[in-house]
């Protein structure tokens, strides 16, 4: 699964850490879900997708081979 | 996030405090008692002191491996859920290579040790993949 986060994260203009708070996990968990290391739950997916106001399937896509 | 079965964070604290007090009265002991073979039976000294230091460094071990870590997400409750996997599997692979290559006489203290080395392959592998995650996220900034 990828996601752009990072990009979404530039465009609001938010850390890593901001964006972990709101969404209540730590900083450590957003960094691996940017680079791809872990694969959110869906409530943390959906949580994250609300921070940025965008449906979930615009910030996680599935990937070939998924 | 809610997790259940886990004690709170600062009870890591109490379980250090637990293996370490143990060290002191294990050395007093060992040094001015004499660990008298022939005295056997339910709570004589040396079995008085025999529960007592294994229950505080079980216990240590224990309230350890078992607290709540400082930020308490689900890829810690991952992370956690695959230590304890592969503990038990590092575990028995222990166990059975030292079941087969031991004399039969032995077989208790392997037991005995048994008792703390799930644990503490546990405590191992969980604080290290929480360093690893640590360390990655540093880098990553």
């Amino acid at each position: 699964m990828k996601n752009n986060i990072r990009v979404e994260r530039a465009i609001k203009n938010i850390t890593q850490a901001d964006l972990a708070e709101q969404v209540g996990v730590s900083r450590q968990t957003i960094n691996t879900i940017e680079s791809n290391r872990y694969v959110p739950s869906t409530v943390l997916s959906l949580k994250i997708a609300r921070v940025f106001g965008k449906p979930l399937e615009e910030i996680f896509m599935l990937e070939e081979g998924d | 996030m809610k997790t259940r079965f886990l004690f709170p964070y600062w009870f890591r604290y109490l379980g250090i405090a637990c293996f370490l007090v143990h060290i002191p009265i294990m050395l007093f002991f060992t040094k001015y008692h004499n660990m008298d073979s022939t005295d056997t039976g339910l709570f004589t000294g040396s079995h008085v002191f025999f529960i007592f230091t294994t229950l505080m460094v079980t216990i240590g071990l224990f309230l350890f491996a078992f607290s709540k870590e400082k930020i308490e997400d689900e890829q810690i409750m991952q992370l956690r859920r695959d230590s304890l996997q592969w503990a038990v599997y590092f575990n028995y692979v222990v166990l059975i290579t030292t079941l087969i290559f031991t004399e039969h006489m032995e077989i208790s203290h392997i037991m005995l040790l048994n008792m703390w080395t799930l644990l503490l392959f546990f405590i191992l592998r969980f604080q290290w993949v929480i360093f690893r995650l640590n360390w990655s996220a540093k880098k990553g900034d």
